[in-house]
């Protein structure tokens, strides 16, 4: 689109007058915004310029989430221990201290049924070394596994919540009781702006979590306004952008003059309402919704890649075919210059892989899903060089309990693992500890908001100079970059 | 110290008389209790058990009264006293009580201790001096904040007193003296009164959900009047489309959903549930109390169980249906009752006690034994015999004596079964919970079938199919009359064609007789009915009657097996091959047998009709229970509601988590203004309207929008609405304003549910179209329509998709078609008129002149925007559709200023 419809970030009263700034219009404007405005010393705008603070090692980042808690000793962080210890209490092994109750009180609420998983269960998937690191994993996410030399495992998370709100929890550093907070890709986009034009900077694949859990809020963009807030694609249905093309044979210049007269309309709306953020992403959306009505359709083709690309992905196989879309639907994304584009599986309700019974029968038949088109991904970012600047993190809620719950396992807020890949991680690299039994992080332990600092490290931001006025942050809102795991 | 260790887990004793086995755990509401009450002065170190138990006081085989260290033995005390004497003994109350005591006795007293992050309970554990001292300032604060008006939601409402303000000119009615007294103790300034044009968009689209037609616009900007304001919202109070506004509101947060299931099986929801829609709006639209809906919803079948207006408003609870998990269903009634009507999350007792509130798993079940009998049923409604066409779809109690068990874990394997668990309510809730009375029904409300319409529509069955047999007859005699005059042409086939039709003529005269006497045998036995519905079984009269009935009843049965066996002998039914032989055969014995019957001396068996038969008793646990929560002395009900109406006029509510005013939600903004609305309320007769003249009256509500630097600098978030703020059109809204400025809205209220792929064009209010899991509009789900299974408070997403749908549906194009000829017509085409009258038909405001000048650019430059055009006169015609498009897709058009 031509200038008219510039992108609209960042939009100011002065901005405002730059757009519009050209004959009486900007002049009228001008004198409006004099009278009104500005001479009142109305503070600078906090706004970042778009540019990283220091050099970044990435450009963009696939956020890949597993709702409802993916088991950590069955996955990246393998318990030998357990199986030794299967059917034994925790008291009667040498491992009987994790249960003191110092250590378990960083829990939220301490749920008796969710943590008195006492009696260890032996692992439901056997275990493999991968590649020259050597990593060991869950033979549940073997594919994974192949490309242990180009992971970064982090084994030593924790949470605080003790239910799916950790789910919230991991995109925004808050517990859910506390409400809606920015998420980690809002505040990418936020700090960073868009790469393209065609597309939103925050796509949302897959079904996001439920209600319960944070619902639209693990994609939200809160006091940073909605136009940083994730825009989710409903690739697996019918219709993924419906409305795609104008009713009633508009053509594609008449269209863009009507929306060049309506971006012009709103902006002097937006007189009264100077740095409105709803003002703003309205605008925003429209000028999105323009380009998109091309750029979806062209970015959703699949087809049009190799068969041995969607086989990769095992998009060839009904099993894999849906995450598989996914995956390459978000390469594709980043391909063409989407900032962020977070993944979720298994969302809605507190998610698919809660498995608090049939753990081997869950966890077999999810992973069987994903395990493949993630390994998939990892290989065709790399094979395309895009690995080199595309930061790939792989997460869930929690971990699960040590301890039997019938056939399954519990939650597990107490230590749990990630793994991070590209984008400037450290390849093959294994960091922090759980204890024997995974039960505690006990090694260079990292609150989920860790995760966070690192990626945007990896972006180039410091996440304390993104501060917004009025707005108060913790210092566990910042987290603290995992150095060990940045190359 | 036994007994008062029980009392220490009191809601373990249930209603003062079931005592439940006690956990002797610290309970996780105690500890919750103590961080609502010290919040953020708590150190980390008390959010303990260690703060009232033994280090070991909670490990099992100590003894119960070793349990407590001296602090918490010192509470445990004063609780059982404050419940000797018939309070509730809340712990906040005894944590003030016992601030300045030293329980340990080590010289520091208890709140010190716990500020400076000391066990109050632990004479070991003792702040030194400087410590005590620097906590001096922290204790000063601690008391200021317990000072400031305390919110106690589970306690009745007694209604505040109105601050005194200095911006008393400010003030029009009480709401905005506690809004002024927040702006004045944070330094806000109120915004100033919204613009006219502003401020009328606003109020029409907040009472009634359409914005002002440029008359209505023009007439208020000429109304100088002092109460011209007051007058239009007196007139949108009236109007019947306030009932469509705030009716769909209300069904968000009674969760209205349309059935939804599987090709035409019903799994979810029932059919016919419109009915209950039009309820909500027509219940509006009379401003009934709200205490009377809660009533209406939760036990209309008990309050007026004749009344199918009244019935109509349980399909609240037929809502809930679930085909395949009574489990589920019960569920979803128990917790969303709980988080629409009392704000409190229920459901985190189904498992387990509840983690913040004071709810024990034992009280979910109790609640749960209120609804545990009750089901779903349709019944017939005059001029419509099928119900699965249409109906009453309502409540009942189908199981009276249906146990409920506490579910272990609250896995439905799992019951309890040692002890069925009795109706109740939480009674940390308080109120006034009336004895429960089982309630004898009506006998329409038994046998809604021997309703006056339901027998009168049967005998007219019978009659219209006696006139259809003889029809047949005419039919039939016709038809030979044809046959005999083709044989009068000649064929070989003529003499068995005439005899099949004379055949058909004696088939259809035979069924005649049947007709009539399916008739007669009705009206015998609806005779009989008749006498035992009056109490005489047995009498003679009935003696003779039931004769009579029997004896047609064996008639029948005889000219039927007559007639079928004549039909099958001569060919006329439907043979399948080598058995019609034994087909003649079955019918030759059935033929016997009715004779047999029939040749018996008479009798008074004869056989009733099957009639759909309802118990005779209705629990009347539910009416308990809508009295108890309809009631004044009920700390929630009004609370609640009020939190909903507000949430509704200024898109923010007092309390934010509006499901959730337990421990575990937030805290309100303002809670004195809240109670006040509450107590108001329900002093206004729990009248809506009242309410909703008062607040879009008050100054609060009349302030512009615009924001405002030096207030957002103090108060970032708006939370103590020192502007109005702005907000979204809820999707419905959206579909509906455009319809309405695009002069396509038909105004029609109420009836069945329309197809929701009928959206784009039929023209009716958007809460008309059906709306289920799977069935829904899709341009409504862009803009953040009701989530089906709940939906206490709308999302405001903004959205590229939002965009495509206001830019490229069929349904803007349309609509901006037609209002620019009609615009046109009206004003002619001269750019500036034409401007000027599409602003006020679309926003409902004249534009500023800078926006005059780009639309008039815009409509001089054609060309540009009608590309393909042929004409000149096309062209300018398609700039004028495209300007009226832009302003349909314009943010002000989809936003409340």
């Amino acid at each position: 689109m031509r200038p008219s419809c510039s992108p609209c970030r960042g939009i100011t009263r002065r901005t405002f007058l730059a757009d519009t700034g050209m004959g009486f219009t900007g002049l009228a404007l001008g004198a409006m915004l004099f009278r009104d405005g500005i001479a009142r010393g109305e503070p600078a705008s906090p706004e970042p310029d778009g540019q990283p603070h220091f050099t970044p090692k990435a450009r963009a980042v696939i956020w890949l989430f597993f709702c409802g808690g993916v088991s950590h000793v069955e996955s990246f962080d393998p318990k030998p221990e357990l199986n030794k210890y299967a059917g034994k209490t925790i008291d009667d092994t040498p491992y009987k201290d994790v249960l003191h109750p110092d250590k378990l009180k960083n829990v939220i609420a301490p749920n008796p049924n969710h943590g008195g998983r006492k009696v260890l269960m032996g692992l439901n998937t056997p275990v493999r070394r991968h590649g020259q690191s050597g990593l060991a994993v869950g033979d549940w996410w073997q594919h994974v596994g192949a490309c242990a030399d180009d992971i970064a495992v982090v084994r030593s998370l924790w949470t605080t919540d003790n239910d799916h709100g950790a789910q919230l929890q991991w995109h925004t550093g808050r517990h859910v009781r506390e409400g809606p907070f920015p998420t980690i890709g809002a505040w990418a986009c936020y700090g960073l702006g868009t790469l393209n034009q065609n597309l939103p900077e925050y796509v949302v694949l897959g079904t996001p979590t439920g209600d319960c859990c944070g619902g639209e809020w693990t994609y939200g963009a809160a006091y940073l306004g909605p136009e940083y807030a994730g825009v989710r694609l409903n690739i697996d249905g019918k219709d993924p952008l419906p409305f795609v093309s104008p009713a009633g044979g508009k053509t594609r210049d008449d269209q863009e003059a009507e929306f060049s007269l309506l971006g012009r309309l709103n902006r002097l709306a937006g007189i009264d309402y100077p740095d409105d953020p709803v003002l703003r992403a309205r605008i925003k959306s429209y000028e999105l919704a323009f380009r998109m009505q091309t750029s979806v359709p062209e970015t959703l083709q699949l087809e049009k890649e190799s068969p041995a690309t969607l086989k990769l992905y095992g998009i060839d196989q009904p099993t894999t075919r849906a995450f598989g879309r996914l995956c390459l639907v978000a390469r594709r994304l980043v391909e063409r210059g989407v900032r962020f584009v977070q993944i979720f599986h298994g969302g809605g309700g507190g998610g698919a892989w809660d498995a608090h019974s049939n753990i081997a029968q869950n966890h077999g038949n999810l992973s069987a899903q994903v395990d493949k088109p993630v390994a998939g991904l990892l290989r065709d970012l790399k094979q395309r060089g895009m690995l080199e600047d595309t930061l790939v993190v792989w997460g869930t809620e929690f971990g699960r309990s040590p301890g039997a719950q019938g056939t399954g396992r519990d939650h597990h807020p107490q230590g749990f693992c990630a793994w991070l890949a590209g984008g400037g991680i450290k390849p093959g690299v294994v960091h922090g500890a759980t204890d024997e039994i995974g039960f505690h992080a006990v090694e260079h332990r990292h609150y989920v908001t860790d995760i966070h600092a690192t990626v945007l490290h990896l972006l180039g931001l410091d996440p304390r100079r993104l501060e917004i006025p009025g707005r108060k942050r913790l210092e566990i809102d910042y987290g603290e970059p995992i150095w060990d795991i940045i190359a | 110290m036994s007994q008062s260790c029980k009392r220490w887990a009191p809601v373990g004793a249930v209603l003062g008389t079931l005592v439940v086995a006690v956990s002797a755990e610290a309970r996780p509401a105690h500890k919750a209790a103590l961080v609502g009450y010290l919040g953020s002065f708590l150190d980390k170190r008390l959010n303990d058990c260690r703060t009232c138990h033994r280090p070991d006081g909670t490990r099992e085989g100590i003894p119960l009264q070793e349990r407590h260290n001296p602090f918490g033995a010192r509470l445990a005390a004063l609780r059982a006293e404050a419940l000797r004497a018939g309070s509730t003994g809340e712990l906040t109350r005894l944590l003030d009580a016992v601030a300045d005591e030293d329980s340990d006795g080590d010289g520091v007293p208890n709140l010190m201790e716990m500020v400076t992050g000391h066990f109050p309970g632990d004479a070991d554990d003792v702040p030194n001096a400087a410590a005590v001292a620097a906590a001096r300032k922290t204790l000063a604060e601690f008391a200021k904040s317990r000072s400031a008006y305390a919110w106690r939601p589970f306690e009745p409402v007694q209604r505040p007193v109105v601050p005194a303000v200095h911006r008393r000119g400010w003030v029009r009615n009480p709401i905005d003296a506690f809004i002024a007294a927040e702006h004045e103790s944070r330094g806000l300034q109120p915004r100033p009164e919204a613009p006219k044009a502003v401020l009328l968009r606003r109020v029409y689209l907040d009472l009634i959900g359409l914005p002002p037609t440029p008359e209505e616009l023009h007439a208020f900007l000429n109304d100088s009047s002092a109460d011209a304001y007051e007058k239009v919202v007196e007139r949108l109070l009236q109007s019947p489309h306030y009932g469509e506004r705030w009716g769909r509101h209300w069904m968000d947060v009674w969760r209205y959903s349309d059935w939804a299931g599987f090709g035409p099986e019903v799994r979810d929801s029932q059919p016919h549930i419109w009915r209950w829609r039009d309820w909500i709006v027509e219940s509006l639209n009379q401003d009934k109390g709200y205490d009377r809906m809660i009533l209406e919803m939760l036990a209309g079948d008990e309050l007026a169980p004749e009344d199918p207006d009244t019935l109509r408003a349980t399909g609240y609870l037929v809502r809930n249906f679930k085909r395949y998990s009574r489990e589920k269903w019960l569920q979803d009634t128990v917790e969303h009752t709980a988080q629409a009507f009392v704000g409190i999350t229920l459901g985190c007792a189904r498992c387990h006690d509840h983690f913040y509130d004071p709810i024990t798993q034992h009280e979910y079940y109790q609640v749960r034994a209120i609804f545990e009998p009750h089901h779903v049923r349709i019944d017939r409604l005059p001029g419509q015999p099928d119900v699965t066409k249409d109906g009453l779809v309502r409540a009942f109690d189908a199981q009276p004596e249906v146990p409920t068990y506490l579910l272990i874990r609250g896995d439905d394997r799992t019951p309890d079964k040692s002890a069925p668990i009795p109706p109740g309510v939480p009674r940390t809730l308080g109120g006034k919970f009336p004895t429960i009375a089982p309630i004898a029904l009506p006998r329409w409300a038994v046998t809604p079938d021997k309703r006056p319409f339901v027998i009168e529509e049967t005998i007219a069955a019978e009659r219209n199919g006696v006139e259809q047999a003889r029809q047949a007859v005419t039919v039939a005699r016709r038809r030979a009359a044809a046959a005999a005059a083709g044989t009068v042409a000649g064929t070989w086939a003529a003499p068995a064609v005439v005899r099949r039709a004379l055949d058909a003529i004696s088939l259809a005269e035979q069924d005649v007789t049947i007709a009539e006497g399916r008739l007669e045998t009705l009206l015998k036995v609806l005779r009989v009915e008749s006498l035992e519905d009056q109490g005489r079984k047995d009498s003679d009269d009935w003696k003779e009657a039931a004769k009579e009935a029997r004896a047609a009843q064996l008639r029948q049965a005889v000219a039927e097996a007559r007639r079928n066996l004549w039909a099958a002998e001569r060919g006329l039914l439907p043979a399948s091959g080598g058995k019609a032989a034994a087909k003649i055969a079955d019918l030759q014995k059935a033929l016997a047998q009715a004779e047999a019957e029939w040749a018996r001396p008479p009798a008074t068996n004869y056989k009733p009709r099957s009639l759909n038969t309802y118990p005779a008793t209705s629990t009347g646990r539910r009416l308990a229970f809508a009295r108890w929560l309809a009631d004044r002395s009920h700390p929630l009900t009004a609370r609640v509601a009020m939190n909903h109406i507000w949430l509704r006029h200024f898109g923010q509510a007092i309390v934010p988590t509006v499901f959730d005013f337990g421990r575990n939600g937030r805290p309100p903004s303002h809670p004195a203004l809240l109670d006040w609305l509450a107590a108001e309320f329900m002093d206004q007769g729990w009248s809506m309207k009242a309410m909703h003249r008062l607040i879009v009256t008050s100054s609060t509500y009349r302030q512009a929008s615009t924001p405002d630097p030096a207030n957002a600098a103090i108060d970032r978030d708006n939370r103590y609405l020192w502007r109005m703020p702005p907000r979204r059109l809820e999707a419905e809204a959206v579909r509906d304003a455009l319809l309405f400025v695009g002069g396509e809205l038909d105004p029609k209220l109420g009836g069945p549910d329309i197809d929701h792929n009928l959206g784009l064009t039929v023209p009716r209010r958007s809460l008309y179209f059906r709306h289920a899991q799977e069935k829904q509009m899709e341009f409504l789900k862009i803009f953040d329509c009701a989530s089906v299974t709940e939906s206490y408070q709308r999302k405001e997403s903004v959205l590229p998709q939002q965009a495509l749908a206001l830019a490229n549906s069929e349904l803007t194009v349309r609509l901006s078609r037609g209002l620019a000829q009609r615009l046109s017509a009206r004003v002619g085409t001269e750019p500036v008129a034409f401007v000027r009258a599409a602003f006020e038909q679309v926003l409902s405001r004249p534009p500023t002149d800078a926006e005059l000048a780009e639309c008039v650019a815009f409509l001089e430059a054609p060309q540009r925007v009608a590309s393909t055009a042929r004409t000149p006169g096309e062209a300018a015609a398609r700039a004028r559709e495209s300007l009226v498009h832009v302003l349909l897709n314009h943010h002000d058009f989809v936003t409340i200023r």
